[in-house]
């Protein structure tokens, strides 16, 4: 934790930074709405399928709001976002294949009780 | 790429910060290991949506336990805290430190009110008889939950240790502003790892009425 090349912020970096806080108010205020609008979804008289593509999609909407703008993923190198993306591409696929693994349809549960 | 990070591109053959491309490594590597604990959770409730049984013997559903108020209020506490982080880390690059300490010191704040929520949840639990032992929901809740939970009192540490670390003097400058980046990014993947959980362990089950698992419920139980 040195200060080993130290530089005084430019005018446009300064301004760069003014404009993310603005989007930064915005985005939390936007997280707190949607998170809202999943707890009252869960209360509609609505499919159960309908619910839980609209909650997952907000899910996802929110998830990708927050490693854009908040951890900068929009602003810094692409390469960044590709090592995240493999982390979570694995993370879905180990779920696909555990689903398709042990799908409850073909398992006799009564081996774990 | 953008002017604003071409501006500050790191002396290295990436163009990143060492310190920034592991720490988005580590959490790429730990997003899979999330996605493991999240995925056999959601497993073992298609498998079992009976929930648990109690000490008394009688059967139990996971929405007689579960409060969406508290889990509400702790999801906007989250969010909140890691909004705060982001104004943490934006201060850092301007080279606001008292900006800085006020909003890291609200996120510490925050995650302590999160943790305290959680072990009201886990205390509240175990004394209506969900344990980690008594039922495969109980293991695949507690470890599941509780590693994120560890995840945020890890968190919270190095958040402290931030926190005082800039009364030293030491704390500022590019490496300075650079150090409160990698620790934002840890606790906005904290961030994220909880808006999932929120929605596939707790929202779906308040889908229907026995949860979106209760459709695999033999006729008698329910």
């Amino acid at each position: 934790m040195s200060s080993s090349h130290e530089a005084a912020p430019s005018k446009a970096f300064l301004a760069e930074e003014v404009r993310r806080y603005h989007h930064f108010i915005v985005l939390a205020l936007w997280l707190a709405v949607v998170t809202g609008a999943e707890i009252v979804l869960i209360y509609l008289p609505l499919p159960t399928a309908v619910i839980f593509t609209v909650l997952t999609l907000m899910s996802a909407g929110k998830f990708f709001a927050v490693i854009l703008w908040f951890m900068h993923l929009i602003y810094d190198k692409r390469l960044l976002f590709w090592c995240f993306l493999a982390g979570l591409v694995l993370a879905f696929a180990t779920y696909a294949a555990l689903l398709c693994l042990f799908s409850a349809d073909r398992i006799d549960t009564r081996w774990f009780a | 790429m953008s002017d604003h990070a071409a501006a500050h591109e790191a002396p290295t053959s990436t163009g990143i910060d060492h310190k920034k491309l592991i720490m988005w490594l580590f959490l790429a590597s730990d997003c899979m290991f999330f996605g493991t604990l999240i995925s056999t959770h959601l497993l073992y409730r298609k498998l079992f949506p009976a929930g648990f049984t109690d000490a008394e013997g009688h059967q139990r559903f996971i929405q007689d336990l579960f409060s969406i108020e508290l889990t509400s209020f702790s999801t906007f506490i989250l969010l909140m805290s890691s909004f705060l982080m982001a104004l943490a880390v934006s201060a850092m690059h301007k080279g606001q430190l008292k900006s800085f300490r006020r909003n890291v010191l609200g996120v510490i704040i925050f995650g302590l009110i999160f943790l305290g929520c959680q072990v009201f949840e886990f205390t509240h639990f175990y004394h209506k008889g969900l344990t980690i032992q008594n039922s495969v929901l109980g293991s695949t809740f507690y470890v599941l939950t509780g590693t994120h939970g560890t995840h945020v009192a890890i968190g919270v540490l190095w958040l402290i240790l931030l926190y005082f670390y800039s009364f030293t003097g030491k704390l500022g400058g590019h490496m300075g502003a650079l150090d409160v980046e990698v620790a934002g990014l840890y606790w906005h993947f904290v961030d994220i790892v909880w808006i999932i959980i929120f929605t596939a362990v707790y929202l779906v089950e308040y889908l229907g009425p026995y949860g979106i698992w209760g459709s695999g419920l033999p006729a008698v139980v329910k």
